[in-house]
């Protein structure tokens, strides 16, 4: 009994661990600045790819990883001045030019890579509870992933780039106007979020095979994490978010197999962005205020 | 008679669709002409090729209208030619001893075009918008892949037809039954349009040019115009009193029935279909075709798809370079030229609304 609990709650945990990382630079961006980022599973794999790079120069892996997330930051931030600046304000304009983006980008990793990248060793090792073992290194994913969280909301709640860009995501126009350098934020953003992608790639490369369409299996789950989390409030939607698509996909998968638990997570996707349009961190706003007034 | 073969000509030349000139239809004629034609003078192989190019123009065709006309953009298009292929191949299958294949036909044009009117009532009767109908659609096309991918083995089956997990319908899974190319006729006088013959390309020249003229009065017609209408501001609409929830569900039924006829051409072309055909590739090569010709008007989305197609065709001989250029087309196109090449120097002035202004691109907020 008290390993079957254990062992739903490892499952909810690594689902969690999951959405979160691999939505968490998705949703900065499509927050912040309203582009929902296509080629995101290409930033996701050039952070996989330069971690598998730098590991295997023989450096060790706590530099390995940032390096993967500050080469997809870097990444990032070429083609946002390049390409995708041009695209602010119009959501379907930039998930067509990013979709273009994608294939362009993936295309051209498998051309330039080649279809076998070296792949990186899982650390760690393992643990076991009441006959089942679990791996050490999804609990530090875990981790990862709050600690992540937590840090995007200390820096939007106080730094000065917290205030800014959250004054430009509310009103861009009155934030230029009061001096706001609108269009630094907004690249900063773009490669901040390239930046967690690039981090997500890291840390996913580590017990996952990596190749080219090495982001596509990822890409689907931190679309649906966004939207259904909404663009209101992106601390609040990606943990609700997170949380509420976890806990179907973990009962699924516990009561059935890791297939029905990946469908019922998209289909249960789908029905919360029937009744929920705006995501949930918009409707836990309004449920919040309404609990406040009465 | 005369009267109304007049208004239908008045409908069908409207100025929602560029091309109006009477150079316009000149051209137009002689391109028909050589289609017909086309057939005397060159090979086998590049017939097979040009059928495969054709029956791709209807997945666009519906692309084109309910995005360029109602502003509807869906990411997930592969998903009702997937499943027309798949419901086409499986009743095919299973009905493969009648002879015809009406029931097939009929299958494979209604169930993607029911599960379209079930998704759009999802969507749109709950004020889904903009980029959140394009991500669902990705979303469910990306399902229905991971969904038959793992339908290997002999339990997947239905009736005689085995799923055959990402083998797919056909030879490649090693099954006895492969989908029957389509067949038409009565009793004993049947005429199969196999995927080589020259039967199965006229039998698509005829629907392209049937279709293409029909789309042209749709836009044009009142209903067009409503859709226009919607595009550019959906509110005010509703406020003359239309029902624009059931306009979308309409219009996006529309386009899955032109994606699932392109599903049957495939599968009646290749006799095969594997889950791939619901992958992401296949869903932005639609959106490409689209975006490059201009996506408000349907005769820049046909002669874009077909040039698009073939060029494919063409660097897919040179190696893997294909998806890099038409990925590198559509980000040039969208930076230089967002209202698509074919438009913007075919020069259409009857609209002069800006093509993206702030107000109808925030819809999806």
């Amino acid at each position: 009994m008290l390993s079957e609990g254990f062992s739903l709650f490892y499952q909810y945990a690594d689902s969690i661990s999951l959405l979160m990382l691999s939505a968490v630079g998705l949703m900065i961006i499509f927050g912040m600045m309203g582009v929902i980022n296509m080629a995101h599973g290409e930033l996701m794999l050039v952070g996989a790819y330069t971690t598998s790079v730098v590991f295997y120069a023989g450096l060790p892996l706590f530099v390995a990883i940032p390096a993967g997330a500050s080469a997809a930051a870097a990444f990032g931030i070429v083609l946002e001045r390049l390409i995708i600046r041009r695209f602010y304000g119009q959501l379907l304009s930039s998930l067509v030019v990013t979709w273009g983006l994608s294939l362009l980008l993936a295309q051209g990793f498998l051309i330039i890579i080649g279809p076998s990248i070296r792949s990186l060793p899982t650390p760690f090792g393992s643990f076991s509870v009441g006959g089942f073992s679990y791996s050490y290194y999804r609990v530090f994913m875990f981790v990862i992933a709050l600690a992540v969280t937590l840090a995007i909301w200390a820096l939007l709640r106080f730094t000065k780039y917290g205030v800014e860009a959250r004054a430009t995501m509310e009103n861009p126009a009155m934030a230029h106007a009061l001096g706001v350098n609108t269009d630094r934020i907004y690249m900063v953003t773009f490669g901040l979020g390239a930046a967690l992608a690039g981090l997500a790639g890291s840390l996913f490369a580590l017990e996952a095979p990596i190749e080219p369409t090495f982001g596509r299996n990822y890409t689907p789950i931190a679309f649906i994490t966004v939207v259904v989390g909404g663009s209101s409030d992106i601390v609040a939607g990606l943990i609700a978010s997170a949380l509420s698509l976890s806990a179907v996909r973990a009962i699924f998968t516990t009561q059935f197999n890791i297939l029905i638990g990946y469908v019922a997570m998209l289909v249960s996707a789908f029905v919360l962005i029937r009744f929920i349009p705006n995501g949930l961190s918009e409707f836990l706003e309004t449920v919040l205020n309404r609990l406040r007034r009465s | 008679m005369l009267n109304w073969f007049s208004s239908v000509v008045r409908l069908i030349n409207g100025e929602q669709e560029i091309g109006r000139s009477r150079g316009f239809w000149i051209c137009a004629f002689a391109v028909a002409v050589g289609l017909i034609v086309l057939p005397r003078f060159v090979s086998a192989y590049a017939l097979l090729n040009y059928s495969y190019i054709i029956s791709m123009v209807f997945l666009a065709l519906g692309l084109c209208l309910i995005w360029g006309f109602a502003g509807i953009l869906s990411l997930g298009q592969a998903a009702f030619l997937g499943l027309a292929g798949y419901a086409y191949g499986v009743v095919g299958i299973n009905l493969s001893q009648s002879g015809t294949t009406y029931l097939a036909l009929i299958a494979g044009l209604m169930v993607p075009t029911l599960f379209a009117a079930v998704l759009s009532y999802v969507m749109f009767y709950a004020r889904v918008k903009g980029v959140y109908v394009a991500i669902m659609m990705l979303v469910v096309t990306l399902l229905f892949e991971t969904f038959l991918n793992q339908t290997a083995g002999p339990q997947w089956h239905i009736g005689v037809a085995s799923l055959g997990g990402n083998n797919g319908l056909g030879r490649f899974s090693g099954a006895i039954h492969e989908p029957p190319s389509i067949t038409l006729g009565l009793g004993s006088r049947l005429i199969e349009f196999s995927g080589q013959s020259v039967a199965f390309y006229y039998l698509e020249v005829g629907l392209l040019i049937a279709i293409y003229l029909c789309l042209r009065a749709l836009v044009n017609s009142r209903f067009g115009l409503i859709l226009a209408a919607i595009r550019e501001d959906g509110a005010r609409v509703e406020s003359f009193g239309y029902d624009v929830r059931a306009i979308q569900l309409v219009v996006f039924c529309l386009g899955a029935a032109l994606a699932a006829l392109s599903g049957i051409l495939y599968v009646s072309w290749g006799n095969f279909i594997t889950p791939s055909v619901f992958g992401v590739t296949n869903n932005i090569l639609p959106v490409i075709w689209v975006a490059v010709g201009g996506r408000k008007s349907l005769t820049a989305t046909v002669i874009s798809t077909v040039v698009l197609t073939w060029l494919s065709q063409r660097f897919a001989i040179q190696g893997e370079y294909a998806f890099v250029v038409m990925g590198a087309l559509l980000v040039v196109v969208m930076m230089l030229r967002p209202e698509g090449l074919i438009t913007s120097f075919g020069g259409r002035k009857t609209s002069a609304s800006p093509p993206l202004s702030p107000g109808s691109s925030h819809d999806g907020r």
